[in-house]
């Protein structure tokens, strides 16, 4: 059994490997949409190919708020509802933050600020670190 | 909620649900959060409180009764996270903990807990050395489990777990199934092995 958990530990060791390998790739073609911005008042619908998100949670997500700002944040490590929970806390502490949400299925976070606000990904990204995540890339869209 | 294919495990969820608390061997949280953890089995019972300064390791104190040995103390509990690595996919983390009972130097343990994790697959080891008056031992623990289905934030998520555990003092390995529930906050694991209920719970808030 001793052998048992020694391969238990090597495994997870490969297999965290392989996956960052296989993610840091992934990445790659992802960078074109960091940090971008786009204007989608007019009807409030979202390319899901573009950003990769799952639209039905991200439309359910705007269907409340107007006038604002949302980042849409690419996120490593978010394979839970307790290591969410944690992110959803801490932007919600920001008092320019509007309404959070994650899409766990897809790592993204969706934060919405007010539209005064001028969004810093360095202090977004910050904040995840700090939470034990990591943010990758983000995308600003404005309703 | 559409997985609840019988009552038996409808009458589960409803129990779980009354207990209203979680499960999760980690017993850190984000910065600044508390965990409030209940476990039982055979050998013993434990309640114990955190507080987690930043993700990376909390401290807290404990209450635990040592049904083996017969003797209840006091544990003032560290756990730290060595190292984390996240993907996309998944999280693996490796940590050192360790406590020391408040009513005797002789009563401490220290050891290592490591785990991956994607939003489908759970796997855990852990090796705790063990220090008390009567006797000392080791306890190792190894766990694995599959989500039945990848459930959205906010929801109920479940995990069939199987998980085999050894200590020095019975020298044998046991092995048995069991669940782990958790929505917001709370996890809740049960399993059941030789007529006794294994019983974790967890809270962060």
């Amino acid at each position: 059994m001793n052998k048992i958990l020694l391969l238990t530990l090597i495994l997870i060791a490969q297999i965290s490997y392989a996956e960052q390998n296989d993610d840091s790739h992934s990445h790659e073609g992802s960078h074109d949409m960091s940090e971008g911005n786009h204007d989608i008042s007019k009807d409030k619908k979202i390319d899901e190919s573009r950003y990769k998100l799952n639209t039905k949670r991200y439309e359910e997500f705007i269907k409340d708020i107007s006038n604002v700002q949302i980042a849409i944040v690419d996120v490593e490590g978010m394979v839970c509802d307790f290591c969410a929970r944690g992110i959803e806390k801490t932007f919600y502490k920001d008092l320019d933050v509007v309404k959070v949400d994650v899409d766990l299925g897809k790592g993204k976070v969706f934060i919405a600020y007010s539209k005064s606000v001028k969004i810093d990904f360095e202090d977004i990204k910050d904040k995840i670190t700090k939470n034990g995540q990591t943010a990758i890339s983000m995308q600003i869209e404005k309703l | 909620m559409g997985i609840i294919k019988n009552r038996n495990v409808l009458v589960l969820y409803i129990l779980l649900y009354i207990l209203s608390a979680s499960v999760n061997a980690r017993p850190i949280s984000w910065p600044g959060g508390n965990t409030y953890m209940y476990k039982s089995d055979a050998t013993k019972t434990s309640k114990n409180y955190h507080y987690s300064p930043s993700y990376k390791y909390s401290i807290g104190v404990g209450f635990v009764n040592d049904k083996y040995f017969k003797e209840e103390y006091i544990n003032f509990r560290g756990t730290y996270l060595l190292d984390r690595r996240n993907t996309k996919k998944s999280q693996r983390n490796f940590y050192i903990t360790g406590a020391l009972s408040g009513k005797s130097s002789d009563n401490f343990f220290y050891g290592v807990h490591g785990d991956w994790e994607t939003r489908r697959y759970f796997t855990s080891v852990s090796y705790i050395n063990k220090y008390t008056k009567q006797k000392n031992y080791i306890e190792k623990e190894l766990q694995v489990g599959v989500a039945p289905y990848l459930g959205e934030y906010g929801d109920i998520h479940t995990w069939l777990m199987i998980k085999a555990k050894r200590n020095t003092i019975d020298d044998n390995w046991e092995t048995y199934p069991f669940i782990k529930l958790f929505t917001g906050d709370y996890m809740v694991e049960i399993g059941n092995k030789n007529s006794h209920w294994d019983l974790h719970l967890m809270a962060r808030f």
